[in-house]
């Protein structure tokens, strides 16, 4: 589904340039839900956003259901964003001006007209998230949690190859993250949906397949779940107190 | 069910929910358009332009400070365009991130900012005529009315409007397209949360900053005035680049308040850390934004301190002048005589009293003149018919004065004021010259008379020994020689009947006294003598007409306009009424530019850092401590500007008049001690409208 090849990625600031991602290699599978987990500036948003083509990338491949990115113009990019990828950031990003029906259908509405079949979509999903009773509300008048489960909704309205995550916890409670984490397992379960997750939070990646452990712009290592979640969160536990110590 | 089918309906939306940032970019756009197409009106309408000397001082800082008010405006302008796209970009990169193309995007974009900008500025351009028509005639009805302020219109003036508005469109629509064409998603959608810091320098930026623009006052103004004096040329062009040291002293001064601020922090570094830390990541903007504000508040105080420096000192002379009735006429005239005058003051209840009349001749006189040699060079030469000059013998001196006098013969006294501040002083003669029979007299300058009603800025007056004038006169026509008449009303005096003498006077005159006193009679023979053309017959400036003998015009230029004491009291701010409105017009322009631009900051400050002001009250600030961060914010934004604008104008004006005569006299202080309280009530009104701008960004923040 999704190949990284030899990604490299730097900014430039003043006079400074610092590298960011040096070589990254992993792929994700159809229906695979990944987690990247690593300390502040091991490069987790940059990657992340490099998939997503928010930010251009300065060599090698990603390849997203058989397209290679590097290469698109701006508006096949764009029709990848709007059609392959659907992205959940940190803070939700909807737009206030709109109810969270609108929000959810934002990606169809930029691909064209809004069809009575893609109401109803929106409607499943809601209700499939536990947000149907909010769909006529203003994002200024729904939780935190509510809102981010909006914006997966929102993420999945297309169909998309690939949901892309950024820390979709970090600004939520307890309750709401897991909330939240059990949306991306319905998502995975009933609609076969591959989820490729950026977070620093070891227990909303307990809930993941794989998590790959970026360090310094490179991988450091990649854990497989084999047995239970709370196993795996012990073993992720491990692995990042030992990445911490090298 | 969703009402939103199409990605129109949904921006459509987006906009209607976005209607308060949209506010402040068209109440911005149409602020800068009204105050343009005002401006521009005012300025190029017929009114003032008839009433602006073409190539005079006054029309130059007209145009000067347009410039300066256009250049606030561009920046407010482009400012609040900047405010509403970091707040659309969040909006933008959302859309952007979730698929939507450029080409998707473009026509929403570009609709709406054409919209909005084209919407205002159009709105702005016509509302400027109903502004400025609507000033101009509270003037007219509130403070002075007079023939000279019927206000008309040239339209040609919408060509500026129209440029601007198309600057303004033009801009939206670049800025829009440069949005767009971003390829960092990232960057669009964080735009709001970026700082825009300034380089820090050392704490010496300030002081530094206040010498240079000493400095550049001292060289910009000086530079010229020793280019004639030692060097005897006219001052290049690019001499006005002196003044640059002003401006970069001024960025230095700003920039030291946003980074440093004026306080010493030695005993507690951390006071105000949070405000000066605030100020100092945005201060690339804020320091380029109180350079304009600080300009046009100089702009508007230039203006608004003209009005006392020229107001005291004309009142104070009238009220000064030893005869109620002072005028001069040509001998050849039929000018009403005293008989005449005192039936005509009965008619008014009016008696006389000190009635006196003498002769004076008019002379060739020699002096030194500016030689051109070429464009930029000139020299200095004698020249035996220089000018003309007004000549009495003693006894007439005697006779209207009521002073003795003494010239030795072969010498000339000259007629200067009180102050010796008078203009048309000559102390190189060598010669008189009979302008008739062409003989002359020898002559040298033995010293000054001060007698302010014969000392005026136009033509040279002086005295002459009784035998050398009665030598030099003889064979004088007419023409060439004038009377002196003056007398004080016993008793209360009438405007009515000042005005009717006034009329009555001007009406004696024949076509052949309609010039203005600039007009030379001797420099015209002597040049025309030399086969060339005089200035005064090619120019259509000494241009006056008897049948607007109440315009500003006539009565400050014509060659024997009267001192009718109460006529000029009553009618001076009617004579000077369109200039003086134009400079106060100019004030209130520049006060509403500066103003804009000042609450505009303060907004974008709030907007920009209204993060900060939630963690601060996540992290446990008291109200008190909030309100103490926006008042300091604002503060730095409106004191520093307003305060640099107001008193730098205060010393140039002071500086100006103390180097026109190398001191400052009584109604110099007088004017200057007005100025300062102008100064009170300006800063009255910008504290007025900080209290305003902290109150409404309380409201924004909390």
């Amino acid at each position: 589904m999704l190949y990284v090849k030899e990604l490299y990625k730097s900014y430039e600031s003043g006079k400074n340039k610092y590298e960011v991602l040096k070589g990254i290699d992993f792929h994700v599978a159809q229906g695979e839900f990944v987690a990247v987990m690593g300390p502040s500036g091991s490069g987790k948003t940059t990657l992340l956003n490099c998939i997503s083509c928010y930010v251009p990338f300065d060599k090698g491949n990603i390849r997203l259901g058989g397209m290679e990115l590097a290469g698109l113009n701006e508006d096949a990019l764009a029709s990848v964003r709007n059609t392959k990828i659907g992205f959940v950031f940190q803070d939700f990003m909807l737009l206030d001006g709109l109810t969270i029906r609108e929000n959810i259908l934002v990606p169809r509405i930029v691909q064209g007209k809004v069809e009575r079949e893609a109401e109803k979509q929106a409607e499943q999903l809601a209700s499939m998230f536990g947000i149907g009773h909010i769909l006529d509300k203003y994002p200024a008048e729904i939780s935190g949690g509510e809102k981010q489960r909006a914006a997966v909704a929102r993420s999945l309205i297309n169909n998309p190859l690939i949901i892309l995550a950024d820390e979709p916890t970090g600004n939520l409670d307890s309750k709401s993250s897991w909330a939240v984490i059990e949306t991306f397992n319905n998502a995975k379960t009933q609609m076969n949906a591959t989820i490729f997750m950026v977070t620093h939070d070891s227990f909303a990646a307990s809930f993941c397949d794989r998590v790959i452990l970026l360090k310094d712009g490179a991988i450091y290592r990649q854990l497989e779940k084999w047995e239970n979640r709370s196993v795996f969160q012990d073993q992720l536990l491990d692995a990042i107190k030992e990445m911490s110590s090298v | 069910m969703s009402q939103i089918k199409n990605m129109k309906q949904m921006e459509e939306k987006l906009q209607r929910a976005d209607w308060k940032q949209s506010r402040l970019y068209l109440f911005c756009n149409f602020m800068a358009l009204m105050i343009i197409s005002a401006y521009s009106a005012l300025m190029l309408s017929p009114t003032v332009q008839r009433v602006f000397p073409e190539g005079g001082d006054s029309r130059k800082q007209m145009y000067m400070i347009f410039v300066m008010t256009l250049m606030g405006c561009v920046v407010f302008t482009i400012y609040a365009l900047g405010l509403f796209f970091r707040h659309k970009s969040g909006q933008l990169g959302i859309l952007m991130a979730l698929g939507a193309s450029r080409r998707r995007l473009a026509p929403g974009l570009f609709r709406e900012v054409i919209v909005l900008s084209g919407v205002s500025a159009v709105a702005g351009t016509i509302a400027g005529f109903p502004f400025v028509w609507m000033i101009w005639h509270a003037f007219r009805l509130l403070l002075v009315d007079s023939s000279d302020m019927v206000l008309t219109f040239d339209f040609r003036c919408l060509f500026i409007s129209l440029l601007f508005l198309l600057m303004v469109v033009g801009f939206a629509c670049l800025t829009a397209w440069r949005y767009l064409k971003r390829t960092n998603i990232m960057e669009v959608i964080r735009e709001e949360h970026i700082n825009e810091s300034v380089k820090e320098l050392g704490r010496w930026c300030g002081p530094v900053g206040f010498l240079a623009l000493l400095a550049g006052a001292v060289l910009g103004y000086g530079a010229p005035v020793a280019c004639h004096r030692w060097f005897h040329i006219y001052p290049p062009a690019w001499m006005s680049v002196l003044y640059a040291p002003v401006f970069v002293g001024l960025y230095m001064v700003m920039l030291h308040t946003v980074v440093h601020g004026w306080k010493s922090r030695k005993k507690n570094p951390y006071k105000n850390i949070i405000s000066r830390s605030m100020m100092k990541f945005q201060g690339k903007q804020t320091v380029n934004n109180m350079l304009v504000i600080t300009l046009l508040i100089a702009g508007g105080c230039f203006a608004i301190f003209y009005l006392p420096t020229n107001g005291i000192s004309a009142m104070f002379r009238y009220a000064s002048q030893p005869y109620d009735y002072f005028y001069n006429y040509q001998a050849d005239q039929d000018v009403p005589g005293r008989e005449e005058v005192e039936a005509l003051g009965r008619e008014y209840g009016l008696s006389f009293q000190e009635w006196k009349e003498c002769g004076y001749v008019t002379l060739g006189i020699g002096g030194n003149d500016m030689i051109e040699e070429d464009e930029q060079r000139y020299h200095i030469e004698y020249v035996p018919m220089q000018s003309e000059a007004k000549v009495l013998s003693e006894d007439a001196y005697r006779v209207i004065t009521g002073l003795e006098v003494d010239v030795k013969p072969g010498t000339y006294l000259n007629l200067t004021n009180q102050e010796e501040t008078a203009l048309g002083t000559n102390e190189s003669a060598k010669e008189f010259t009979n302008m008739v029979t062409r003989r002359q007299l020898r002559t040298e300058f033995a010293g000054y008379l001060h007698y302010d009603l014969l000392a005026t800025a136009d033509t040279t007056c002086c005295v002459l020994d009784n035998g050398d004038y009665a030598q030099i006169s003889e064979g004088l026509t007419d023409d060439w020689r004038g009377r002196f008449a003056a007398f004080n009303v016993d008793g209360k005096d009438s405007y009515s009947f000042a005005n009717a003498f006034y009329h009555l006077f001007v009406s004696s005159f024949d076509e052949t006294c309609e010039r203005t006193a600039y007009y030379d009679r001797v420099q015209k023979i002597r040049e025309n003598e030399e086969g060339q053309e005089y200035w005064g017959d090619t120019d259509d400036y000494v241009i006056i007409s008897y049948e607007s003998a109440d315009s500003f015009a006539f009565r400050s230029f014509w060659v024997y306009q009267p001192d009718f004491r109460i006529l000029n009291q009553n009618d001076y701010l009617r004579n000077m009424a369109v200039m003086f409105m134009m400079f106060l017009f100019i004030f209130i322009v520049c006060m509403i530019t500066a103003m804009v631009v000042c609450y505009t900051r303060c907004q974008s400050i709030a907007l920009n850092n209204r993060y900060i002001f939630d963690d601060l009250k996540k992290l446990g600030a008291s109200p008190a401590f909030l309100d103490k961060e926006v008042r300091s914010q604002c503060n730095n934004v409106f004191k520093v500007p307003s305060l640099v604008g107001m008193f730098a104008m205060f010393l140039l004006f002071a500086m100006i008049l103390y180097a026109n005569d190398g001191r400052m006299v009584m109604t110099e202080w007088a004017a200057m001690g007005i100025c300062l309280c102008i100064i009170g009530l300006i800063g009255g009104f910008i504290y007025a409208v900080y209290r305003a701008a902290v109150n409404t960004i309380k409201r924004q923040l909390w």
